[in-house]
């Protein structure tokens, strides 16, 4: 999917994460923020990077501000994000979900 | 339900009573017209009948954001309310947010994706989203051994561009290597930024080692700073010059190497010459402060050359005397655009700030 | 009516779909159903967000042995094809109607549920539906709304917007609710489908809370909806059976066992014969025994 604009998902709650993802030229590029970012930032960066692939997305800088979300959220904000960020809200990545 | 944020209408008398007399108990007193009706929106959260949290948007500034924690997690109102009016913007494609704020609510800013751009004793400036202040760095051109040249940058609305400005980046070119001239970025002028970036640049293509760059969002006019949370004017002014000049201390002039600041001498505004101390107090050893000396620049008839005094032209229509006080770059642009200009001037715009 | 073994519905407990903290932690109070909203409670900005958050939980989340209820939005809306096919991707066990008004409403979900299902590759049939009466035509069309499906489990009262249709609102005593009420029970019991009865809103309010609980238990509902977790402790003290009730119950079992030992078609007990609803009055009552602690595995009462 490629990013048209930048857009986010997720809120900055407990138990949430914010994504927020806008263009890049190449290459994926994580900036990740998080009270838990030494025991877990490896994770969420993986499962971020995973879910990105997955949506077939090659570029996009991405901010994250972690609030102790599980993966499934984390999944969850990032595919929003990027269905936001490629304008295909309406028509959702049924295979990736 | 905990934590249902709902719309709060500021037009309805006893909303904005209530939320005010909120404010009023958190220490946010001042609610003066200038700050309040450049809101946009305001949203709460209510506890039964109480308001108990309250945040507001103007453009891509947050502010009067007041949160009672009382009953509660401590943090989780605030991170509902910020993140609300975050995604908010972000939904009408305004990613890129400031907020101005007491220092000791940075931290919890911070906590939750904002980063400080520049703090004083009393306040603090953060910005969230995109692009951000690294962006905004990386788009500024460079020239090749920027770093072991000599650099200088200064700071200008130029609105419009005259002779006095032309008079400050002359010197400053011929003292340097290399010198960015930042263009204040806000629209509340009888210039458009748009129109006063274009003088800037006709006005000084000439000058080969001169780079002018939009000043964005970090060169920002102390007009423009909301100071709601402040509870005097005097107050006001240091703090938004203080944190002006750390902003261009710690972030901007470290990224371009740059070593000297160039301001010109104000014989007649006072705001001017308050903040060109906060520079003198703030910037050095880092970065020098070079004081031109305006009267260097007079008329031909000993007149101080002005911005404010070409605005009067323009208002009168006396474009006699206008060649002694702008370059003939910014003189064409007058002649020619001279109708909507004072069209402009007709229609309320205050000509008589800086 | 849908096919399933009738099982406890005394709680549903309402989680709105985007929020993080609550819908990982739903699973945790011990409500008989748990409803995660997709619809009132998500603002239109992030109906998109909800719905794909609900379905990662669903995928990654351990919510026991609750039934998993999703309220999709209406089908006036742009959401609701959307919702109901991702619903029904993630295996969810019913999808709750709103705004129900007419059979043909039922219909039409029946057949996004059937045609999601073949393309997800989930079991034909698996996906179980229940509709929320809204208002005046809803309440008046019940009989036939909650009839409509095969894959039906239940109706249920919503009475925030039934009495802004009715020109009312909610009162302390319930009057503006007794028709509706009672017509969406009797629906229900006609279709042998399961009653809800509707939120009660102001958490302050315990005695009030109480008062109504007693009043939908004693009218014949199978359970409420609720908004706060706090709320379904209380519940299920209401519909906990008292001991007489228990031991009369055990009796029946016991009545039960023995003309199945006996090979008897014939279930008698103190010379009566049993019937039909008899039996399952005994084993609703036992099933609620078990789940409030009252009896043990096999059924015996435990004195506290």
């Amino acid at each position: 999917m490629e990013i048209k604009e930048t857009a986010v998902a997720g809120t900055l709650e407990s138990s949430d994460i914010q994504i927020m993802i806008s263009k890049a030229a190449t290459g994926i590029q994580i900036d990740l923020q998080s009270d838990v970012e030494k025991q877990f930032g490896d994770q969420i960066r993986n499962v971020i990077t995973t879910t990105l692939n997955a949506l077939d997305v090659t570029a996009a800088k991405v901010k994250a501000v972690d609030k102790g979300a599980l993966d499934c959220v984390i999944k969850a904000r990032t595919i929003a994000a990027v269905q936001r960020a490629s304008q295909t809200t309406d028509q959702p990545a049924w295979e990736v979900l | 339900m905990d934590n249902q944020i709902v719309d709060l209408y500021l037009n309805d008398p006893k909303v904005k009573k209530d939320w005010q007399a909120f404010l009023t108990s958190l220490n946010i007193t001042n609610f003066a017209a200038n700050e309040v009706d450049q809101i946009d929106y305001t949203i709460g959260i209510y506890n039964g009948d109480d308001l108990v949290a309250t945040g507001s948007v103007a453009g891509n500034v947050l502010k009067y954001i007041g949160v009672c924690n009382k009953g509660v997690t401590n943090g989780s109102r605030f991170n509902a309310i910020v993140s609300e009016l975050v995604n908010r913007q972000f939904a009408q494609h305004i990613y890129h947010l400031f907020v101005f704020t007491k220092i000791k609510y940075s931290e919890s800013f911070q906590h939750i994706g904002f980063s400080e751009l520049a703090h004083s004793d009393e306040a603090a400036f953060l910005e969230t989203g995109s692009p951000d202040v690294n962006d905004f760095l990386a788009e500024i051109p460079r020239v090749d051994g920027q770093n072991d040249k000599q650099v200088a940058g200064i700071v200008m609305n130029a609105n419009p561009f005259t002779r006095g400005h032309r008079y400050l980046v002359e010197q400053a070119a011929s003292q340097n290597d290399l010198v960015y001239v930042f263009v204040v970025n806000t629209d509340a002028s009888l210039f458009t930024t748009a129109e006063r970036f274009q003088l800037v640049q006709a006005g000084t293509a000439d000058l080969d080692n001169v780079i002018v760059v939009d000043g964005g969002d970090y060169m920002v006019s102390y007009a423009t700073f909301p100071a709601y949370f402040l509870a005097s004017p005097d107050q006001a002014v240091t703090y938004q010059t203080t944190l002006d000049a750390r902003i261009f201390r710690n972030v901007i002039a470290p990224a371009l190497n740059i070593k000297t600041r160039y301001v010109g001498s104000e014989p007649l505004s006072r705001t001017t010459n308050i903040y060109n101390e906060v520079l003198n107090r703030e910037l050095p050893p880092a970065v020098q402060v070079k004081v031109i000396d305006r009267t260097q620049t007079l008329t031909s008839d000993q007149q101080v050359i002005t911005a404010t005094q070409v605005r009067q032209f323009i208002k009168n229509g006396e474009l006699s005397s206008l060649s002694d006080f702008v370059p003939e770059t910014t003189a064409q642009f007058i002649q020619h655009h001279l109708t909507p200009l004072q069209t402009r001037i007709q229609e309320g715009m205050n000509i008589d700030g800086n | 009516m849908a096919e399933n073994e009738e099982r406890l519905r005394r709680t549903m407990m309402f989680v709105p779909g985007n929020n993080p903290a609550m819908v990982k932690d739903a699973g945790i109070y011990g409500a008989d159903s748990i409803m995660f909203d997709l619809e009132d409670s998500v603002s239109m900005s992030e109906k998109d967000a909800a719905r794909v958050l609900v379905y990662e939980a669903l995928q990654t989340q351990d919510y026991g042995n609750a039934e998993l209820v999703v309220r999709v939005n209406g089908q006036d809306t742009p959401y609701y094809a959307n919702d109901v096919k991702a619903m029904v991707k993630a295996g969810i066990d019913v999808i709750r109607l709103p705004k129900a008004e007419t059979p043909e409403m039922v219909h039409q979900l029946e057949d996004d549920i059937l045609a999601a299902e073949k393309e997800f590759g989930r079991e034909v049939g698996s996906t179980h539906l229940m509709a929320a009466i809204e208002s005046a035509k809803g309440v008046l069309n019940a009989p036939q709304i909650a009839a409509a499906s095969d894959r039906m489990i239940g109706i249920a009262l919503s009475a925030e917007d039934y009495t802004t249709d009715m020109k009312t609102h909610r009162y302390p005593d319930g009057a503006e609710l007794v028709f509706a009420r009672n017509m969406v029970l009797h629906a229900a019991r006609a279709a042998g489908v399961a009653a809800f009865d509707t939120v009660f809103t102001n958490m302050d309010d315990t005695e009030g809370f109480y008062r109504e609980t007693e009043y939908i238990h004693q009218l014949g509902f199978d359970g409420k909806s609720l908004v706060n977790p706090r709320q379904i402790a209380m519940v299920n003290k209401v519909y906990e059976p008292t001991e007489k009730e228990v031991l009369n119950a055990k009796n029946v079992i016991n009545a039960i066992e023995e003309a199945r030992l006996k090979g008897s078609g014939v279930i008698s007990m103190n010379g009566q014969m049993v019937d039909r609803p008899v039996v399952l009055r005994a084993q609703r009552v036992m099933r609620l025994a078990k789940a409030s602690n009252l009896v043990d595995e096999e059924g015996n009462y435990i004195e506290k």
